[in-house]
């Protein structure tokens, strides 16, 4: 009953802002990703199961309202903006307790020039090319986001163990130097999700770790020396058609709650648990040649955690992507991308993606967005044992509100 | 009859084809002049509201940061307001001009919106409401061709297109 009066109350305060938004200026805009999908998966067994099956095969298809993103924007005097992005993924329903709806972005900007901007709440922090757009899906030209930003792989792929989800105060800016613009930001934030008060079925709030918080729910209860520290040093283009950097955090991953682990890491839990010191390393290359377009990023995760050292066991993760496409007209373009790594503690499993994908633009607004991709994760090369394919054909229209 | 009819018929075709040649030769001077006289007229132009600082520099590098939203303050600090045009000749111009194109404009625009770094250029139908709108708007910049701006005071012109004579 409370869901439902929450999200009345939200639409109320949505629809009378877009009431007054011709004498406030406040823009209300976003994006919706429409989609069918279809996924054949194949799991080849080095044991067999109880029933002597060494292969497990399935078929799924659905159709679904991916993501709908809704963005407000307001101009405050001739420094200050504000921005709330509201994300509802996955056939979102309350009533029906289907998808889910959050909040992403909520922030206000000062701006006093071009160099220089801070920004106070919670937002998308600056780390190589993806992380600021991850979830803004009508800009990009997947369907099935590379695996860190895809939330549809949230189980195979945990996001923040490769990118920092989110930060609450960034300064930023972008100094132009000859034909380029030299892009800095530095940022710091809350500790990872999984540090974070939540509620529990009840409806109280709970922390693992600590009580002190425990009157509420969504804070992070940890001392400032746990808190996310990061940023971003990169080159643009004046016409935005080249754009590298390097990314850097520090953090700490949950080792203390074990469900928090890889899921295909099998090695023992017990022993690491702890605040594991975390930095993540990212580069960004993307940029445009004529018609070819190009985007790639690595993601290097290094661990100093002495229960781990101790016993051997390397936590280090590795991403990689690369995107290469052709912009056959002004509407349709091709593109094929490779992803790959590791991401479990063990690098026992490594997993690799291969991705062709087409995206025609049908107005300014429309796009209809096609992608297959062949994703695989294994454990011996050699022998393909212990593999998982799983060959996905997704179908859809991005759509710009 | 029919062959006197035939070359009366003749004659008045002779004395229609002098003639005609005549009237299009005079037509076609005329157009000419005119044509020559618009396109001597018409060409593409900055202009900005009057509250923008006059020390402002326009050459390609300023204009191509203003519309590509990577340049949102005049150096007043005063925040800057963009206007386009929907479609047009001026349009292709200045797109020319500062070496975008549409598409390109419009995926750097969309990414800007949905980052919450810019707002969008305000995209307007007419050059006459382009002339409105950055006169009664400040810190306002458009383009338009020269004679729509006639005699506004609100607007300046900052910069002149070359190769739209």
């Amino acid at each position: 009953m409370s869901r439902f009066f929450g999200t009345a109350a939200l639409l109320l305060i949505l629809l009378s802002i877009t009431a007054m938004g011709q004498d406030s200026e406040t823009l209300l805009f976003g994006s919706l990703q429409t989609m069918f999908f279809n996924q054949k998966s194949n799991v080849t067994l080095s044991a067999p199961l109880s029933t002597g099956a060494m292969n497990i095969s399935e078929e799924r298809s659905t159709f679904a309202v991916q993501q709908m993103d809704l963005f407000l924007r307001k101009d405050i005097g001739e420094s200050f903006s504000a921005f709330v992005d509201l994300e509802f993924q996955l056939n979102y329903s309350s009533n029906n307790r289907w998808g889910s709806m959050s909040l992403q972005e909520a922030w206000l900007n000062y701006e006093p020039t071009d160099a220089f901007s801070v920004k106070v709440g919670m937002l998308y922090p600056a780390f190589n090319n993806l992380n600021e757009v991850k979830n803004r899906l009508a800009l990009l030209p997947y369907v099935f986001r590379p695996g860190v930003y895809e939330r549809l792989l949230s189980s195979l792929y945990m996001s923040e163990n490769f990118v920092p989800e989110h930060a609450f105060v960034q300064i930023s800016g972008a100094v132009p130097v000859e034909q380029f613009f030299f892009d800095y930001a530095a940022y710091v934030g809350n500790a990872e999700s999984s540090y974070i008060s939540y509620s529990d079925s009840y409806g109280s709030p709970v922390n693992d770790l600590d009580t002190k918080f425990e009157f509420l729910s969504g804070v992070d209860p940890n001392s400032f020396d746990v808190k996310l520290f990061g940023g971003r040093l990169g080159l643009r283009s004046r016409t935005e058609n080249f754009k590298a950097g390097f990314s850097l955090t520090h953090d700490y991953d949950n080792l203390n709650d074990t469900t928090q682990f890889p899921q295909m890491y099998t090695g023992p839990r017990a022993p690491l648990i702890g605040d594991a010191s975390r930095v993540r390393l990212g580069a960004d290359l993307s940029g445009r040649i004529g018609p070819v377009n190009f985007e790639s990023e690595v993601i290097k995760v290094l661990y100093d955690h002495e229960p781990a050292e101790r016993r051997d066991i390397e936590l280090d993760l590795l991403f990689y992507y690369t995107m290469l496409g052709y912009h056959v007209t002004d509407r349709l373009f091709l593109y094929g991308s490779y992803e790959g790594g590791n991401s479990t503690f063990d690098e026992k499993w490594k997993r690799n993606t291969v991705t062709a994908g087409a995206s025609y633009r049908i107005s300014a607004a429309v796009a209809a967005k096609a992608q297959y991709i062949t994703y695989r994760q294994f454990r011996d090369e050699a022998l393909r044992l212990d593999e998982v394919v799983i060959k996905f054909v997704f179908l859809g229209f991005s759509i710009v509100l | 009859m029919k062959w006197s009819s035939s070359l009366y018929f003749s004659d008045s075709a002779l004395y229609y084809d002098a003639s005609m040649k005549t009237h299009f030769f005079i037509a076609f001077l005329v157009t000419g002049i005119v044509l020559l006289t618009c396109s001597s007229l018409a060409q593409t132009v900055v202009i900005v509201n009057t509250s923008v600082p006059s020390s402002t520099s326009f050459d390609v590098d300023e204009l191509l940061d203003v519309y590509t939203l990577n340049k949102a303050h005049w150096e007043d600090g005063s925040r800057i307001t963009v206007f386009d045009l929907k479609r047009g000749k001026s349009k292709a111009a200045f797109y020319e001009y500062i070496g975008m194109s549409e598409e390109e404009l419009q995926r750097i625009w969309l990414r800007k919106q949905f980052t919450g770094r810019a707002r969008p250029p305000r995209s307007l139908s007419s050059e006459e409401e382009i002339v409105e709108r950055v006169g009664r708007t400040p810190g306002a910049i458009g383009y338009v061709q020269n004679q729509s701006v006639k005699n506004n005071r609100n607007v300046r012109v900052v910069a002149k297109i070359k190769g739209t004579k």
